[in-house]
Order: structure tokens, then C-alpha cells, then sequence
């Protein structure tokens, strides 16, 4: 049982460990503060998703609420009324945060009321909302294709000068989620929901209330994870989160939380998390292309997809 | 004319070691319309299902024509010109008329492709002989029952049948769609097809029928010409039997009134029904199948929306409100589905055990009381005799059905409720199992809980309620005290609205 569960732990910390015996620059110090910042953004993000796939559902929305995010923190920030006031660093900081529950309840209200499947309903506002950053880049930006000159203060919250605090604020988020998901009620009944929802509701579960819900932690964590991203990169991007989809889903599944739903956890996601971006930063530092990179993360989602698959048939197996 | 087209010489067939037929014998004469009846669970659908080749019998062989008859699948009946109208619509609703006709058989052109155009028009020629006006390329979702029921017909006889046999097949029809049916049957009689007919409404099949079987508890009872026959005895006949098994019994006393229903409409099947259920009372719900017995009880329930009437829980209108609420209220509810609507599969027994409580459990803050909950869950499995070696990881999906209604009854009882509706408590579970939930059942109503409890085995409800309501068509057809409990009056009243349906 602890192998299983753990089973990415295992294959990450021999990944780890090669790569401090065989790849160059590695085991620098700047280079794991370099990892664990790239972590951190990820983890926030990976651990909303894995809420929305322990319901068996997805979330796509993320990545247009990560670009949303940035394009108009850039803009408070350093170009509207409000930039330079002492307010401008909180104010942008609320105000990212709800545009990621904004798209948490769109998209749950979808799902729960009227009963859209969530591929369907989050493809729709992953659209509206990579549109709305575009559009909005290409009005507030006045043709460039990036905004910087970010205030400091906010850049601390990507490590500049504080390498430590956008790893705080993952860690921070991982614990309270996993705790939630572990011994609350409400994450106790996701999991039922996951499993069956019809046994659920009989069960007394507000299922519909539940799905809601899961869609808005989705979508306030992916704003969360705006904010680290767009101070981490300095500057405001429209398209800050398109590529990001393989890394975020990458994370929920070679982590080992069932797609189909029921099984998995928040833990299981930090797994995944930390061992695709040891593969990225290994893959970088070998000087590999980034289609590769790209071909061999494709690979490893469908590798932990059949691996998790294998221990899961062996398991039931097992105990019969 | 008295050839037999049939012949089954002792007949024999178990599920999960119970043996379900203990050796039928029976011939049917060409050409004739034989009835089959039978109480619930008397094992008429499973002789059919042998002789359709569904299941594969035990013990015992069957003749066709004189020829021995071993079917492996249904396509090894209709190889014998064997057809199968079942009692839930086989037809694809989401294709059309001339796809579900052709299904096992698209004629196919040179590049595999379906040649659409010759198989709309054998369609329309084909359809009708049997007077049905569709057009081929309409979706089965968009026609009636009636219609739908009529085109499965016509499917089952594209093997040209020799016999055919229908498996209450009027349950979802209207009085029109049913006279309709009969007309075929009498159409095909006459193409000397010999027909089974299975149906719980005696007039239909008194109509019908040149031969009635009865079927008992997996024994055929008898064989006789209709005309020699009447409806009392029949019903005599199904359910003559006396009463075997020992119930357990507990001293208890009946309190005050805790729920009372009345007018209650839910859905289709539920149309005027009520009942008053007191504390520490077994009250008992018998009905057919489609009498509209399980819908009552998820209405009570809050899980379908009640559509008229209303309900008194404590003296307060309990009538729209949500399982949650039901639950909050002290309401309790054992699905008929075990499986989908009762359990989480393939998760651990503790999960399961704890799933109803786990607010309870929680308290106000949201954060579970997971020492707690393992004593509670080890109280119940102690408490039920369930058998179970490690709570934590044994999955309930490997545990036998017996053991899977104990965590459910756990998961409930846990949550101590007042009102604890079960839904066939002892279906798919061992004998042995089966007397432990009852004493489980009594138990609860020892200490002032009331029990409602659906179940179409009439000797179980008989064997362990104070009182037993009949439902018939979606309406109360009776109540009968335990001291006057009688099984022909009991199934007179079930049978009551079959005629009017």
C-alpha cells in the first residue's frame, strides 16, 4: 500500500539522485533555488486541478485564468491610477485572485447546475478567457507583446531577493489543501463523490454544492498562481499561460490521482509536481531542445498514466 | 394439433450455490398460447432466460420438434427459430427504426459499407405485416411506447419464429397499445406460432391463454387447460405455500404516530398513495413490480420530486426537502441497488461505514473525528457480525452480498435513525445473512425506531411486520393487520389494479 501510494516519491528521488551523480551544474546551489522556484507556481496550480480531477472532471480554464491574471496585474500595477499608490500591491493581488473565482463559479455553475460536462464547459471559458487576455493585451498594452517595470513588492512574491517566499506560499497552500482533502468532511465527500455520486447524494453528500465548490478552488488557486508567475517573469504576458496545460494536468496524473476520479489526492500531486520540473530543469540544463522537452513530458504523462493503471489492477487484484 | 413444439425434462439452476429451479418438466403444444404465472421471484424469468439461451441450465435437457435443444447464447435460440420479447425494450433509443431491425445483420455492401437505402425499404415491407406506419429513418427515442413495444416484436419474429415468447410485456402500454398487441398475438397464433406468455395480470392472461403453468418458488406447480381453471384458484395455486422459515421475534411496543403520507404523486408510477407508520412499527409495503412501491419510498425520501400530496414527519409538513434533510431529520433509506445507490464500490469498508455520519462526525468545525470514526466503524462491524479482516483496506466490492448489506445497514444504523426505510433489505444475500438482518431489523424497532420495509418476497414481510400496506397501479389497495395476515388476500389486493392498467 505505502509503495503504491508513494510510488512517484521513489521514481522522483532516483531521478534526484542521478541527477546530482550525472548532470552538470545541477547540485549548485542556484540551480535547486531555481527548482524549487519553479515548483513553487505549479504546485498552486496542480493542487486547484487536482480537486477537479478527484470529481473525475478537468479543468482547462486555468491556464486563460494564469494569462488574464497577468495581463491585467501588469496593467494596475504599473499603468493605471492606482500604480505607485502603497494600495497597488494588495489591490492587484485581491483583484487577480477573484478573477480566477469569477471563472471558478462560471465554470461551476456550469458543471453542477447545468450539468455540462466539465471538458466542455472549461474548454469554453479557457477560450473566452485566452481571447479577453489577447484582446485586452493588445488595448492596454498598446501593441507590445509584454509589459514590465513591475514594483519590487511585487516581484518578491516571484523570489526576487526572497527565493524562499514564493516556496512558502506553495508549501503553505499545500498543507492547508491537503489538509482539507484529508480530514474534513467536505474532502472526504469529494472522494465519495468521486467514486459515485448517486451513493453520495443517498449518503446525504450535497453533491451539486460540492462540484461548485470544486471549480472555484480550481480557479482562485489558478489566480494564486498567476500572481507567482506574472512576479516571477516581471512582467505582464497575454499568453503567459498557454503552454502551461501538459505541466498542470502532467502533474495531477504522473502523481497517480485517477483521471477517472476517487483516487489520488493533493499529495500525490506535489509528487508530480516536483518530478516534471526536475525532468524540465534536467532536460534544460543537458541543452535539449524545447520540442523534445515537450515530446518527452508527453511520454511520461502516458508512462505514469499505464504505470498507475498496472499498480491499480495489481491492487485489486491483491486484495480479492 | 397436440404435438408438443417444446419439451423441458427436469430443468435445473443455481445462482451463487440457491438453486433458483429445482427440475421443471413441461411441454407445450404447437400453436397454442401457454400462460406462465407466478408470485415475484418464482423463477419464471429465469426458465425463460434458459430456454432463450441467457442462462445455460444446471441439470436437464430441452427438446424442440423432438430434436434436443442446448443453447449456448440467444443467437443459438433464434437459430431455432426461438424468440425473446423481453420486459425492459432491448431497441437502441438513440438509432433509428431500420438500424435496431437490422442490427445483427446490416446488409453490407462491397466496401463494408451499411446499404441504407435497401434496408429502409425491407424495413417499411417488412413492418407492415405487422400494421405499423413508421418511417425507417425516425430515431427510436421519438416513438411511443407502444410503437417501440410493437418494433421489438417485429425484431424478435424477423428470425421467423416458431415460438415466441413475451415477457410481461404490457406494463408500459396504454389500453389502445395493448389491444394492438393482443390482435398480433392472435395474428401470429393463427400462422400457427406457438406463443409463452408471462404476466402478473390474470385476466390478460385468462384471455389469451389455451394453457396456464404456475411457477412456485422455482417449482412448477401445475399444468392445466385455462378453461378448467378461474382466478381464485390460480391465485391459490402461486402462493400456496406455508411458511417455512423462522423469523426472530422481540418483545416491542407501538407508539405514537411518526409519519404520516397522503395523496403522495411522484414521477409516473406513483399516482395517489399514502400510509401512517408509528413509532417502533415493521410496517410492511407489498407490491408487483411497476405497483409504484420503491418510488413511494424515494419520495419519502426526498430523492425524486414529489408532484402531489404531502407528508407529516413529527407532526410538522416534511414534504419537499432534499436527502440531506431527510437524513438531518433522522430518516434512514437501504436502496433496492445496493451496488450503484448504496455503496462505494471500490473504496475501503471504513469509508463506507462512516460516509452518512461523517458531518455527525465532524461537528462544527468541518474537521472529521477520525478516532472516533474507526471506533464507530469497529462497533458497527462488531455489533452487525459483519465479516471483515482489515476495515481499512479490504474493498467492499470483495466482500459477499450478505456482508455488503451489513456495511450499508452499519452506514445507517450508525447515524441512529428514527424512521429506517429499506428497500429489499435481503435481496442477492445468503440465508444465514438473511435471518441476521431481520434480527437487525427487529432490534432497531425494539428501541422505538420505525421500520418501513419493501420486499417482494410476501413470506419475508409476513414473517417480521406488524402491518402490511399493498400497493397495486400506484395506489393503496389494502392494509392488513399481522394477526389477519393471509397471503391470498395479500396478493387478491396486488392483483387488483392489474386489470385496469
Amino acid at each position: 500500500m505505502f509503495l503504491q501510494d508513494n510510488i512517484m516519491l521513489f521514481v522522483f528521488l532516483v531521478f534526484f539522485i542521478c541527477g546530482m551523480l550525472f548532470v552538470d551544474k545541477f547540485a549548485s546551489a542556484y540551480n535547486i533555488k531555481n527548482y524549487l522556484k519553479n515548483c513553487a507556481p505549479l504546485l498552486v496550480v496542480s493542487t486547484g486541478l487536482t480537486y477537479v480531477v478527484l470529481n473525475g472532471g478537468i479543468d482547462f480554464s486555468t491556464t486563460s485564468i494564469i494569462s488574464l491574471g497577468s495581463v491585467l496585474g501588469a496593467h494596475l500595477l504599473v499603468e493605471s491610477p492606482l500604480a505607485g499608490t502603497p494600495l497597488a500591491v494588495p489591490l492587484t493581488i485581491l483583484i487577480i485572485v477573484g478573477i480566477g473565482l469569477a471563472f471558478g463559479v462560471v465554470n461551476g455553475l456550469a458543471v453542477s447546475r447545468l450539468k455540462m460536462p466539465s471538458f466542455v464547459a472549461t474548454l469554453s471559458t479557457q477560450l473566452i478567457g485566452a481571447g479577453l487576455a489577447v484582446w485586452f493585451g493588445s488595448i492596454l498594452f498598446e501593441g507590445a507583446v509584454s509589459l514590465g517595470g513591475l514594483p519590487e513588492a511585487f516581484r518578491a512574491i516571484g523570489g526576487r531577493g526572497m527565493f524562499w517566499l514564493p516556496i512558502l506560499i506553495a508549501t503553505v497552500i499545500f498543507v492547508i489543501f491537503n489538509w482539507m482533502l484529508c480530514k474534513t468532511v467536505f474532502g472526504k465527500q469529494i472522494y465519495a463523490i468521486g467514486v459515485n455520486p448517486r451513493t453520495a447524494e443517498v449518503s446525504g453528500v450535497p453533491v451539486k454544492k460540492n462540484i461548485f465548490l470544486l471549480f472555484v478552488i480550481s480557479g482562485g488557486l489558478a489566480g494564486v498562481a498567476s500572481i507567482i508567475y506574472t512576479a516571477k517573469n516581471g512582467a505582464g504576458v497575454p499568453t503567459m499561460g498557454d503552454a502551461m496545460f501538459i505541466d498542470i494536468v502532467g502533474s495531477v496524473v504522473i502523481g497517480g490521482t485517477d483521471p477517472a476520479g476517487g483516487f489520488g489526492g493533493v499529495k500525490n500531486t506535489l509528487y508530480g509536481v516536483l518530478f516534471l520540473t526536475l525532468v524540465s530543469n534536467i532536460l534544460n540544463l543537458m541543452g535539449i531542445e524545447w520540442f523534445y522537452v515537450d515530446l518527452i513530458k508527453g511520454a511520461l504523462v502516458i508512462a505514469a498514466a499505464v504505470l498507475n493503471l498496472i499498480f491499480k489492477n495489481l491492487g485489486a487484484r491483491g486484495r480479492a | 394439433m397436440s404435438t408438443d413444439i417444446l419439451t423441458l425434462k427436469g430443468i435445473r439452476k443455481s445462482f451463487f450455490g440457491t438453486e433458483v429451479l429445482h427440475g421443471i418438466d413441461v411441454s407445450i403444444r404447437k400453436g397454442t398460447v401457454h400462460g406462465l404465472v407466478g408470485e415475484n421471484g418464482a423463477g419464471k424469468s429465469t426458465l425463460m432466460n434458459v430456454l432463450g439461451g441467457v442462462f445455460r441450465p444446471d441439470e436437464g435437457e430441452m427438446l424442440v420438434d423432438g430434436k434436443p435443444y442446448a443453447p449456448q447464447s440467444p443467437k443459438d435460440a433464434q437459430k431455432a427459430h426461438i424468440a425473446f420479447v423481453h420486459q425492459e425494450l432491448n431497441l437502441f433509443s438513440n438509432l433509428t427504426v431500420a438500424e435496431n431491425l437490422f442490427i445483427e445483420d446490416l446488409p453490407l455492401g462491397a466496401f463494408q459499407q451499411v446499404k441504407y437505402k435497401q434496408m429502409e425499404q425491407e424495413t417499411v415491407r417488412y413492418l407492415k405485416d405487422f400494421q405499423i406506419d413508421v418511417n425507417p429513418k425516425t430515431k427510436v427515442e421519438n416513438l411511443s411506447m407502444g410503437v417501440r413495444q410493437s418494433i421489438e416484436i417485429a425484431k424478435a419474429l424477423i428470425i421467423n419464429a416458431d415460438v415466441v415468447i413475451f415477457d410481461e410485456p404490457t406494463t408500459s402500454l396504454t389500453k389502445v397499445e395493448k389491444d394492438q398487441l393482443f390482435r398480433i398475438i392472435a395474428d401470429l397464433k393463427a400462422r400457427n406460432v406457438t406463443i409463452i406468455y408471462i404476466s402478473h395480470i390474470l385476466e390478460d392472461v385468462f384471455e389469451l391463454c389455451d394453457d396456464i403453468s404456475v411457477l412456485r418458488d422455482g417449482s412448477l406447480i401445475t399444468t392445466m387447460p385455462a378453461g378448467e381453471t378461474n382466478r381464485d384458484a390460480l391465485i391459490s395455486l402461486m402462493v400456496g405455500r406455508k411458511l417455512e422459515n423462522v423469523y426472530p421475534t422481540v418483545e416491542k411496543t407501538i407508539g405514537e404516530e411518526i409519519l404520516c403520507c397522503k395523496h403522495i404523486a411522484s414521477g409516473s408510477l406513483v399516482k395517489d398513495a399514502g400510509l401512517t407508520l408509528h413509532r417502533g412499527e415493521i410496517l410492511g409495503v407489498f407490491g408487483l413490480m411497476g405497483s409504484g412501491r420503491t418510488e413511494l419510498m424515494r419520495a419519502l425520501f426526498g430523492l425524486d420530486k414529489i408532484s402531489g400530496g404531502e407528508i407529516i414527519y413529527k407532526g410538522k409538513n416534511f414534504t419537499h426537502h432534499t436527502p440531506k434533510q431527510a437524513i438531518e431529520a433522522g430518516i434512514a433509506f437501504v436502496t433496492e441497488d445496493r451496488r450503484d445507490e448504496g455503496l462505494l464500490m471500490p473504496k475501503p469498508v471504513e469509508e463506507n461505514l462512516l460516509l452518512v455520519h461523517l458531518p455527525a462526525l465532524a461537528g462544527k468545525t468541518g474537521v472529521v473525528d477520525q478516532r472516533k470514526g474507526e471506533e464507530m466503524a469497529d462497533a458497527s462491524i462488531k455489533a452487525l457480525h459483519t465479516k471483515v479482516q482489515n476495515k481499512k483496506t479490504q474493498l467492499v466490492c470483495n466482500l459477499s452480498g450478505g456482508n455488503q448489506q451489513k456495511v450499508v445497514l452499519g452506514k445507517w444504523i450508525m447515524h441512529e435513525p428514527e424512521v429506517l426505510i429499506l428497500d429489499e433489505p435481503t435481496r442477492g444475500v445468503d440465508v444465514g445473512a438473511k435471518y441476521e438482518i431481520y434480527t437487525i431489523i427487529q432490534e432497531r424497532a425494539k428501541e422505538q425506531s420505525s421500520v418501513l420495509v419493501v420486499s417482494s418476497e410476501m413470506e419475508e414481510l409476513m414473517g417480521i411486520c406488524d402491518r402490511i400496506v399493498v400497493m397495486s397501479a400506484g395506489r393503496m389497495a389494502g392494509e392488513i393487520e399481522c394477526s389477519e395476515f393471509e397471503q391470498n388476500s395479500i396478493m387478491e389486493m396486488a392483483l387488483a389494479g392489474g386489470g385496469k392498467a
